[in-house]
C-alpha cells in the first residue's frame, strides 16, 4: 500500500469524509507548502498528547481542573448536566449561561448497552455533597433517551436537597408552526407557560 | 424499487455518520425490517423530531427484498409516546419489549406481535404508577414472548403433565419452560398460587384485578425465562436496567 492510500484511507475513517474528500484532502496537502502538513500533523499530535478529561466536571481540557472550573467568575453554585463535551461547545455559544458543567459520557440506552454504570454520575454526586451545588440545569438531549436519563438523574440528586430544573423543548426560534413535526408541537403545547 | 407504506412501529434508532439515522422498525406488513432515513439529524430534516424510539406512524419504505438496509422516505406520525421516557420503569420496560421483538422478529408479517407490541407500550405509557407500569411491561412482555412460540406452561407440570392444583405451590423450571409439582422438581424457585394465577392472567393477556402481590418474584420469573429461552448465551441488554431500575423503586 502506498503513502498515499494510507493516508487517503485514514482520513476516509473521519466522520462526514468519504474516500473521494480524503483522496481530495490527501492531493491537497501533497500540493500545499510543506509547512502546513507539517502544522496539522503537529496539531493532531498535539490534541491527542495534550487534551484529557477535566478531572471535575468532564470536559475535555489541556489542563485539570479546566477554565470554566477554575474560573471564579462563573456561578459555581450552577451545575449544567450534559451528555457530551461537544454540548458544553453548543451551551458556551449562547453566551447565556455563566454556571458550572459536568459531562455524562453518554445517556441512558439500555438496547445499547449504556445503563447507569456507564454514565458518569458518580462524581457529580460527589460534588453535591460538598454543599456548594443549588441548582443542577439537566441538559440532556430532548430525546426519549435524554428524558429517561434526566429522570434518573433527577431521582438520584434530589435527595441531596439541590433544586432540579429541566431545559426547556418546543419550537425552535425562527422556525414555522406549519412545518414543525407533530412530536415538537405536541412537547411544545405541553410545555407552555403562562405569559 | 417499489416504494411502500406500511404501520410501523420504531424499536430502535442510533446515529450513522453526521446526519443520518439507522432505524429498526417493526412494520405491519413487513415485519422487522433495519432502514437507513438519510439526513434525519439535519436541524431542518423533513422527518423532523418523530424517528424516536415506541414512535409509531406510517412509514414509506424503498424496499428491495434482500438487502438488510432499507432506504426511509418518509415517515407520517400516529402516536409519538413520549410519555414512555418520563418514569425510567416505563422506559427499560418498553425498550425490554423492544428487544424482545428485534431479537425474536423476522421479516415476515406479524401482525399479532405488532399489536401486542403497540398496545404494550401504550398501557406502560398510561400506567398510574411505577407499580402500574410494572405489570404492564411484565403482561406485555409475557404476552410477546407467548406470541413468538415460547409460551410457558403453567397449567400443567412440564415434568409429569399432570395438572397443576391451583391452591398448591408449584416450581418454576425455566429450562423446560414453565411450572412443576414440587414433587417433581424439589428445588428450584417457588411459585405460590396467587402468583401462578397472576402470571396465568398476564400470559393470557387478561387484566389484572388488583396490583401484583410479589412483583419482585415476578421480574424474576420473566428474567430467568428470558435468559434460559431466548438470550441463547447474549443477555438481554434492557432487562439489566429494568430490574436494577424495579428494585430501587
Amino acid at each position: 500500500m502506498s503513502v498515499i492510500d494510507e493516508l487517503t484511507g485514514e482520513l476516509a475513517r473521519l466522520p462526514g469524509i468519504g474516500r473521494k474528500t480524503a483522496l481530495r484532502l490527501t492531493f491537497h496537502l501533497l500540493k500545499a507548502p510543506a509547512e502546513e502538513a507539517q502544522r496539522l500533523s503537529r496539531a493532531i499530535t498535539a490534541v491527542r498528547e495534550r487534551v484529557r478529561a477535566c478531572e471535575r466536571c468532564g470536559n475535555l481540557t489541556e489542563q485539570s481542573p479546566c477554565a470554566i472550573c477554575t474560573n471564579t467568575r462563573r456561578e459555581h453554585g450552577l451545575v449544567c448536566v450534559v451528555e457530551e463535551a461537544s454540548d458544553i461547545m453548543a451551551i458556551e455559544r449562547t453566551g447565556e449561561y455563566r454556571g458550572m458543567y459536568h459531562v455524562l459520557g453518554g445517556r441512558l440506552s439500555p438496547l445499547d448497552g449504556i445503563g447507569p454504570a456507564e454514565l458518569n454520575v458518580r462524581p457529580l454526586l460527589e460534588r453535591l455533597k460538598e454543599g456548594e451545588v443549588r441548582e443542577v440545569v439537566l441538559a440532556t438531549n430532548p430525546s426519549v433517551e435524554g428524558e429517561a436519563t434526566a429522570l434518573y438523574l433527577h431521582k438520584l440528586i434530589a435527595p441531596a436537597g439541590v433544586r432540579v430544573t429541566r431545559i426547556a423543548r418546543g419550537l425552535p426560534v425562527g422556525g414555522d408552526l406549519e412545518y414543525a413535526d407533530g412530536v415538537t408541537i405536541a412537547e411544545a403545547l405541553n410545555g407552555r407557560r403562562e405569559l | 424499487m417499489p416504494l411502500v407504506s406500511t404501520r410501523a412501529l420504531v424499536l430502535q434508532t442510533f446515529p450513522y455518520s453526521e446526519t443520518s439515522k439507522i432505524l429498526r422498525l417493526f412494520t405491519w406488513e413487513h415485519g422487522l425490517r433495519s432502514v437507513i432515513a438519510k439526513g434525519a439529524l439535519r436541524p431542518r430534516s423533513r422527518f423532523g423530531g418523530v424517528l424516536e424510539p415506541f414512535t409509531e406512524g406510517t412509514a414509506q419504505i424503498y424496499l428491495k427484498e434482500g438487502r438488510e438496509l432499507q432506504t426511509l422516505s418518509g415517515f407520517d406520525l400516529l402516536r409519538s409516546r413520549q410519555a414512555l421516557g418520563r418514569s425510567l420503569a416505563a422506559f427499560a420496560g418498553a425498550s425490554l419489549m423492544a428487544e424482545v421483538a428485534i431479537r425474536t422478529g423476522t421479516e415476515d408479517p406479524q401482525p399479532a406481535l405488532y399489536a401486542e407490541l403497540a398496545a404494550g407500550w401504550d398501557s406502560i405509557a398510561a400506567a398510574a404508577d411505577e407499580a402500574a407500569a410494572e405489570a404492564a411491561v411484565l403482561g406485555g412482555a409475557w404476552r410477546i414472548v407467548s406470541l413468538v412460540g415460547f409460551e410457558p406452561q403453567t397449567d400443567a407440570c412440564v415434568v409429569c403433565g399432570r395438572d397443576a392444583a391451583p391452591d398448591k405451590p408449584v416450581r418454576f423450571d425455566a429450562e423446560a419452560g414453565g411450572v412443576a409439582c414440587t414433587s417433581c422438581r424439589p428445588v428450584g424457585r417457588l411459585i405460590d398460587p396467587q402468583s401462578r394465577a397472576e402470571l396465568r392472567r398476564m400470559i393470557r393477556g387478561l387484566p389484572l384485578n388488583a396490583p401484583l402481590g410479589r412483583p419482585g418474584l415476578h421480574r424474576a420469573l420473566l428474567r430467568t425465562f428470558l435468559e434460559m429461552q431466548l438470550a441463547h448465551g447474549k443477555p438481554f441488554r434492557s432487562l439489566e436496567l429494568f430490574m436494577t431500575g424495579m428494585e430501587e423503586a
